[in-house]
């Protein structure tokens, strides 16, 4: 525990002496989450909070991809399956599966994702924007970053919090 | 600038509290000319409103008002007599002055409205010299008045407040304090010999030469309004936001949810622990909690009550202009009017009422000529009553004309297309009525002024629905209307049917539930590829509450049904439910913009146990009852005889030992049944929840890792749907308490390892009722 708790203090620390990296502007932090078998990430700004699964209730009349609505702390939100949302194969729900709540301008729901990865700090330069051919997604992509051994899809919150039915 | 800001929203408030007030005097004024206390209340209105409007520098609202108290005080003093034709031109410069104040509160001036007053003011002077000529005391003194007025009183009252020198502020104080004495010396003399206050007050007002008469009614205006004001100070008031009402609404609202909650968890703890003394002192608590928590709402739910006398008020007039307009001698009769409701209701009942009373004048009373051959009176009679039902507020809108002729509704709706004439035949004389509801029906043979346009009763419809309201419409031929519009009080937080569709919850507004009755399902009739149910004398369509949200079919009613008889506006439905869990109080919550406007869902609740529970938009469902053409008897048939061949019945085989659960498969073998295997509780728990087989019996065995035998039976137990389903256990467990524990968590057989292959089949056979 120590251990990680070095290292990342020993990473914060190397990216506030970096010097590109210290002005807050350039870079973007991340929260990175897999649905399916892909990573995605979407700006920790925009995350009211993170649960674990509740019990929530069918809501008829809407897209298959909107499971329904669930209680948080008194609040009715709406649940959205990102899974069935993408088109990516319905597996069954891991122990890992948690629930994140999503905040826009004037909406807010919840997103089932399978399993939280971690919080990622990039460097807005690493950001392509998405490509031509992923257009048709109804521009839920914000951008493809650039990691050192991967590349990950950083999503619109603004896109998803839209309503398209 | 703030300051100004502030007076003038002031001005507003109290300008359109005085106008709605007016109308309603003016048109009581028409009937009792002689009213001098009414006619005092109308010229101090005016007088109010040109004072504080020359003070905020509204040029045009002040000529008006100006011209229009000239006529006024020569009323108030006599020496004009009210007549018909003076009242429509002082009631259109009312309705003009009501436009240059909406002005104001819209542009913040009296002049981007563009409301030309040269007009209206000429012929409000006319009126006043016209009618003076005619009346014999013409004195000079008032005949230089109406002339001289333009430019007096304007200036007049710039000296007031504008340019005033500290010299003229001293002199003007000295002189009204001067006239407000002796205006109380005057009162007092008045109040000794009462009957002559006209002479009284005409008196001292005849002396001072006409430019002093507009100060001096002020002082009197300034000393009879606080008089008014000291006599309501018994009930004090403050002016509120809405906004913080509404706050106030939501908070009380959760606190609703956290005492449902507070109740649901009492009876949970009260069922566990029984007898135990903590228990009674729990109760005192959620008792003492759910108590005052209602009474708190109902306060705060008073504080947002107005008295429909905000809408009534209007009417008169309108009554009065109609009757006019049409030809038709017509009296409205109010009653009820203190009766209070939801301010957001209040807003919306307006219109409706509105469209019922045009249509009552324009086509319930009949014309003079033609009442005349009739019994009735020649004065058509329109009633409007409000008064409470329970937590609805009834409005009865009553007329003594010519009432409804359901043969010839029924004709002009086939004319227009709206109904076959099949419906027309089997149509019972109250449908008919209801046809006057349809969009673009209307019984006027000419499109008028008033109505023809078959628009009103729609929006009538529609407005009552949003309400959650229910119209009941009555006539007879000949004799009159009667309609009724029935409204919950208040919208935020409503009572609710709760029922279940297989295992989903909804809450159906019981304002719409007209009745619950169970039915046998071989009293439902399919008629053209609609179910129908006939109750008592009626015919009700029918349709499955779970067809209508397409909720998943797990298991299968039994033979008799619960149906839902909800109403809305004028239509009628019949709901089928599976269960009926019983009335609660909920609290309306939006579910976002997200999901805004489901078809079919009004909003969302939290329940007692924190689950959300959607609320039924009933008139949605009606109308997405229209599309569904599911035979429900045959569906239900269908249903019971799905299993015709031994490999339909399931049978779940729940065990942590691969051998064991091979050993009873193959005692069922003989049977020919599709057996599933679970290896632990969960696993079977999950397999029985997502409904992917239809399990027609469980072998359970009692010692299994994660969740055992009795827990799983527990849990299966819970789903309403499973309340039937043979839960078996197969166990090395032979003890009494053993098998008492089983009987208490609801297993229905009891088999002990070891066991011959022919029993267990038996007992499955036996309980599967598998055919032989």
């Amino acid at each position: 525990m120590n251990d990680r708790l070095d290292k990342v203090l020993t990473k914060q620390q190397k990216q506030l002496i970096e010097p590109d990296v210290k002005s807050t502007e350039e870079v973007m932090q991340l929260v990175g989450f897999i649905v399916s078998d892909e990573e995605y990430a979407i700006p920790m700004l925009n995350i009211q909070e993170i649960i674990k699964p509740i019990e929530f209730t069918r809501v008829p009349s809407v897209p298959d991809y909107i499971l329904g609505v669930f209680n948080l702390r008194g609040n009715v939100i709406p649940l959205i399956d990102l899974r069935k949302k993408f088109n990516l194969d319905a597996s069954k729900q891991s122990e890992e599966a948690r629930y994140i709540v999503m905040k826009g301008k004037n909406n807010i729901a919840g997103f089932v994702i399978d399993r939280l990865t971690e919080a990622i700090r990039i460097r807005k330069d690493r950001i392509d924007p998405a490509p031509e051919t992923l257009h048709k997604d109804k521009g839920m992509i914000y951008g493809i970053g650039m990691r050192d051994d991967s590349i990950l899809t950083i999503l619109k919150v603004e896109a998803l919090l839209k309503r398209d039915f | 600038m703030e300051d100004i800001q502030e007076i003038l929203e002031d001005f507003l408030v109290e300008a359109f509290e005085l106008i709605d007030q007016i109308d309603q005097d003016l048109v009581e004024l028409e009937a009792n000319p002689e009213d001098l206390e009414l006619l005092n209340r109308i010229f101090r209105v005016a007088h109010t409103v040109k004072g504080s409007s020359s003070f905020l520098n509204f040029d045009v609202l002040t000529r008006l008002t100006h011209h229009m108290e000239d006529v006024l005080n020569k009323a108030r003093r006599a020496e004009l007599r009210i007549t018909a034709e003076v009242m429509d031109v002082v009631l259109e410069s009312i309705d003009m002055m009501k436009a240059l104040l909406h002005g104001i509160r819209d542009h913040g001036n009296d002049r981007d409205v563009g409301i030309e007053i040269d007009d209206i003011c000429e012929r409000l002077t006319a009126v006043s010299n016209g009618d003076e000529i005619l009346s014999s005391g013409a004195s000079d003194e008032p005949a230089s008045a109406p002339s001289a007025p333009p430019s007096t009183p304007e200036p007049e009252e710039e000296v007031d407040v504008s340019d005033l020198s500290d010299d003229e502020v001293e002199a003007e104080i000295e002189r009204l304090l001067k006239q407000r004495k002796e205006e109380d010396r005057q009162r007092k003399a008045a109040k000794k010999a009462q009957e002559p206050d006209t002479p009284k007050s005409q008196a001292p007002k005849a002396p001072p030469p006409p430019k002093k008469a507009p100060p001096l009614k002020a002082a009197g205006d300034r000393d009879l309004a606080p008089a008014k004001k000291g006599a309501a100070t018994v009930e004090q008031t403050i002016r509120v936001e809405v906004k913080r009402l509404d706050d106030l609404m939501n908070l009380i609202g959760e606190l609703v949810l956290g005492k449902n909650r507070l109740i649901k968890i009492y009876d949970d703890v009260e069922e566990r622990y029984e007898g135990e003394q903590f228990l009674e002192e729990l109760n005192q608590v959620v008792s003492a909690i759910s108590i005052v928590t209602t009474d708190l709402q109902i306060a705060v739910m008073k504080t947002r009550m107005l008295p429909i006398a905000k809408v009534f008020n209007k009417f008169p007039r309108m009554v009065r202009d109609l009757s006019r307009e049409l030809g038709k001698a017509i009296e409205l009769e109010i009653s009820g009017e203190d009766t209070e409701l939801d301010k957001s209701i209040v807003e919306e009942i307006g219109d409706p009422l509105v469209h019922i009373i045009r249509n009552s004048c324009d086509h319930g009373i009949e014309d003079p000529s033609i009442r005349a051959t009739t019994s009735k009176p020649e004065k058509g009679l329109i009633e409007l009553k409000a008064y409470n039902e329970g937590n609805h507020i009834v409005i009865e809108i009553t007329d003594d004309g010519k009432g409804l002729d359901a043969d010839l509704l029924r004709i002009k709706a086939m004319e227009k297309g709206l109904i076959t004439e099949r419906e027309a035949d089997s149509m019972s004389d109250k449908e008919a009525f209801n046809l006057i509801f349809k969009p673009g029906f209307s019984m006027a043979k000419q499109v008028t002024n008033v109505s023809g346009r078959g628009v009103g009763m729609d929006v009538v419809r529609t407005n009552i629905e949003k309400l959650n309201g229910i119209i009941d419409i009555d006539s007879e031929l000949g004799r009159g209307t009667i309609m009724k519009l029935k409204i919950p009080l208040t919208l935020a937080i409503i009572q609710s049917l709760l029922v279940g569709a297989q295992e989903e919850y909804y809450a159906i507004p019981l304002a719409s539930v007209l009745e619950t009755v169970r039915v046998p399902i071989e009293n439902i009739y399919t008629i053209e590829g609609k179910n129908v149910l006939r109750l008592r004398d009626e015919v009700l369509s029918l349709v499955r509450l779970s067809d209508v949200f397409g909720v998943k079919q797990v298991f299968e009613g039994s033979d008799m049904t619960y149906v839902v008889v909800i109403g809305l506006a004028e239509s009628k439905l019949g709901v089928i439910v599976d269960t009926l869990i019983g009335q609660e109080e909920i609290v309306i919550k939006s579910m976002g913009d997200y999901l805004q406007g489901i078809e079919g869902i009004a909003g969302a609740t939290i329940r007692g146990d924190g689950r959300v529970t959607l609320i039924v938009d009933v008139a949605a469902l009606m109308e997405m009852a229209k599309e569904i053409t599911v035979d429900i008897r045959a569906s239900l048939d269908e249903q019971s005889s799905s299993k015709t061949q031994p490999s339909d019945y399931k049978v779940l085989v729940v065990d942590d030992s691969k051998m064991d659960r091979n050993i009873m498969m193959k005692s069922m073998e003989p049977l020919g049944i599709t057996p599933i295997e679970a290896a632990n509780g969960l696993d079977a728990l999950n397999i029985i929840k997502s409904g992917e087989h239809s399990i027609d019996a469980v072998l359970i065995d009692i010692e299994m890792p994660r969740m055992d035998g009795y827990t799983l039976a527990g849990e299966i137990r819970k789903y309403s749907k499973y309340k039937n389903l043979p839960l078996i256990a197969v166990t090395s467990r032979t003890s009494k308490s053993d098998r008492l524990r089983g009987v208490e968590v609801g297993m229905t057989e009891y088999i002990t390892k070891p066991y011959s292959p022919e029993y267990l089949e038996s007992v499955v056979r036996k309980n599967i009722k598998l055919p032989e």
